[in-house]
Formats: C-alpha cells, sequence, structure tokens
C-alpha cells in the first residue's frame, strides 16, 4: 500500500522559510507506524530529512510532532489513527522556533518546567529506607506521575501560543504533582510560581492538552485542582 | 550555534491551522459570543440616551425596535446569551467541580439545553405575529 507524507522541511543554512516535500512510501498495513514511515523516509529517500526519536515506543516523548494539524508522537500514531488516503501532513510542533526540519528549540519549555522546581523538596533527615506514602495518597499521584515532557500539551495550548511567558500545562501539571506529594515540603514555594496571571490562572480550559497528551494524562484536571488548592490558600 | 532558529508562525495562524475538538470550539465561541454581548450593552446604552430627546424620540425608537428585523435580532442575540451563559457554568463546573472529567458530557447539555431554550423563546416571540400573518393570508 502507497502512502503520501507531506513533511515540512527547513534547513537554516539553505531556506528562508519552510517549505513541504511529499514523499511516496510503501506502507505493510495500517498498523504501521508514523515513526516507520519517517525512518523509510529517511534512510531509503534522503538522508538529510531531520527529526527526533529515542526510543520509539511512546517512552521518551522524543518524536512529539504535528500530525495532520494536531500534536502527537510519531512512534504512538498508527496509520489507522489518520486519513492516510490523503497525504498526511508532518509538521514540527507549534509556536517553538524550528532548528532544522521537525527539530524544535525546547530551551524555553525546559525553563518553564523547572520553574516549578521538579524535584522532591523534604526538609526532614532521610530516612534508613523510602520515605513511605499510603495507597491513596499515592493514587492522587499516578495520572500526574506518567507525564513524558514530549511538549505535545504545552504547545497545543492556545494561551501557550499568545502569550510567551505562560508557563504551560506540561510545568502545571509537574507543579501538582509535587504540590500533592504529601512527601514534600515545598508546596508553597511551587503555589507562589504557580499564582500568577501567567501561572495557572491563565488556563482557559480548552482542553487543547487533554487532547493532545500521548499519555491520555487529563491534564486541566490537575490544574483545576491546584486553582483550588490555590484559592484554599487564600481563605 | 551558527544558525538561528526560525520563530514560530503567529498565534493566529497557529489558532486557524490546529487541529479542534469540542473543547476548542466552545472556546472560540465563548469568546465570539462574549465580544458580541459587550458590543451589544454599549448599542443598548446608545438607544437608551434617546430619552434625553424626551418621550416622542424614544416611542419612535421603541416601534423601530418592533418591526420583525429587530425582533429577529433579538431572538439572535438571547442564542448569544444562552449559550455564553450556560458555557459559563460549564467553565465554573470544570474549574471548581472536577467536571475536567466530563467537560464533554456538560458541553452537550449547553448546546442541548441551549437549543430547546432557543427554539421555545423563539415560538413564544414569534407564535402571535406568524399567526397574525397566516390570518391576514386567509
Amino acid at each position: 500500500m502507497k502512502v503520501t507524507l507531506r513533511i515540512q522541511r527547513y534547513n537554516p543554512e539553505k531556506d528562508s522559510e519552510p517549505y513541504y516535500q511529499e514523499f511516496v512510501l510503501e506502507a505493510g498495513d495500517e498498523k504501521e507506524r508514523i515513526l516507520d514511515l519517517l525512518h523509510q523516509a529517511k534512510w531509503k529517500h534522503d538522508g538529510t530529512l531531520t527529526f527526533r526519536r529515542s526510543c520509539a515506543h511512546g517512552v521518551c516523548g522524543s518524536d512529539g510532532i504535528r500530525i495532520n494539524g494536531r500534536n502527537r508522537l510519531a512512534c504512538s500514531t498508527l496509520l489507522r489513527d489518520v486519513n492516510y488516503k490523503k497525504p498526511i501532513v508532518i509538521e514540527p510542533l507549534p509556536s517553538m522556533p524550528i532548528v532544522k526540519d521537525l527539530i524544535v528549540d525546547m530551551s524555553d519549555f525546559y525553563k518553564k518546567y523547572e520553574a516549578v522546581k521538579p524535584y522532591l523538596i523534604n526538609n526532614a533527615p532521610p530516612p534508613e529506607h523510602e520515605r513511605l506514602q499510603s495507597n491513596e495518597d499515592a493514587e492522587m499521584l499516578f495520572e500526574s506521575a506518567k507525564c513524558i515532557l514530549c511538549a505535545c500539551c504545552t504547545t497545543s495550548c492556545p494561551s501557550s501560543w499568545s502569550d510567551e511567558n505562560y508557563i504551560g500545562p506540561a510545568a502545571l501539571l509537574k507543579a501538582y504533582r509535587f504540590v500533592f506529594d504529601t512527601r514534600d515540603d515545598a508546596g508553597d514555594e511551587r503555589l507562589d510560581v504557580v499564582d500568577t496571571p501567567d501561572g495557572a490562572w491563565r488556563c482557559h480550559t480548552i482542553f487543547n492538552c487533554v487532547e493532545a497528551c500521548p499519555k491520555e494524562i487529563n491534564i486541566t484536571w490537575h490544574i483545576s485542582q491546584m486553582k483550588k488548592r490555590l484559592a484554599q490558600r487564600e481563605m | 550555534m551558527a544558525y538561528q532558529p526560525k520563530p514560530p508562525e503567529g498565534w493566529l495562524k497557529t489558532n486557524l491551522r490546529y487541529y479542534k475538538h469540542s473543547g476548542s470550539w466552545a472556546w472560540i465561541l465563548h469568546r465570539i459570543t462574549g465580544l458580541g454581548l459587550t458590543a451589544y450593552i454599549f448599542v443598548h446604552i446608545y438607544a437608551l440616551t434617546s430619552l434625553t430627546q424626551g418621550p416622542q424620540a424614544f416611542d419612535n425608537e421603541m416601534k423601530l425596535f418592533s418591526t420583525p428585523v429587530f425582533k429577529v435580532l433579538e431572538w439572535l442575540l438571547f442564542s448569544l446569551v444562552l449559550f455564553h451563559a450556560f458555557n459559563g457554568v460549564r467553565i465554573v463546573l470544570v474549574d471548581w467541580a472536577s467536571g475536567a472529567k466530563n467537560h464533554k458530557k456538560i458541553l452537550t447539555l449547553v448546546y442541548g439545553l441551549g437549543v430547546v431554550l432557543f427554539i421555545g423563546m423563539g415560538v413564544l416571540m414569534f407564535r402571535e405575529p406568524l399567526a397574525n400573518m397566516f390570518a391576514s393570508i386567509r
């Protein structure tokens, strides 16, 4: 079966504007992944095609790209998930500076991620074994801890597109992960970062992040829990 | 780095090109109806200023507003109110009552209630004039 990928190309050494190049590829069946087709394009047609991927199994979060207009992981999107009768449009993640072809500059994304202090802060002396939690307390974190930092959510968010200072859903989700961790002592520090017009309150509950998340995390729900916590703190 | 990365395209272009699902449409409609209602407030206050020119001016204006064209516009205005009000409740539920887990169901309810009340209002507003119109034809 023949499938066409319409890939956005951009080489900063040669091109002034990005352009689209079509690759006609051979796919075995509709269970083939978009990543397999990108590999085929690079390995058999044009070695200069540039994209990120590491584990290729939806764990590392390297290959977040825009497929037919929506953010997804190339390795977790099968042909049957998209309309492959027409050319499949492959573009880099939106609202990020393009380094080359499908590779975007994620510096700003990581800077915002670091702003919420994405690590456990506990002032008590380390115990002999692990810091234990009840099952109920741990369950509050399971969903948010699934995040793989692919940036599909933050770059799908209209609030992020129009406000470059907005901290974005990924960082807010990480803030939740530690604010609601019973072992963590720095909840207030993190809430201070999030309690700004460019923090949790910039979330307009559009749900683009939830639609985009390849790990099916309900990010908006987690942000809403943090908004409630922020309001409780004021009272 | 020898070469600067290409800056991203503008927010409007990204908004127009990105995939839209029911939640994004609800957000877009909420913005549009919000702007529409704000514009209406100004028109409404401007219309009321005819009171400063005496009762005759105000009555003339009211006569204009009771013409069929303005009746239909009034009915359409009600649709803006309906969507903005019900979707506003939906947003409150999302932010304060874990509605984020059922936001699509709540949105279906918003549209359903909106359509029912819109048609109901249409019946209330136009039943009599339409009946009169048909009576005069017969």
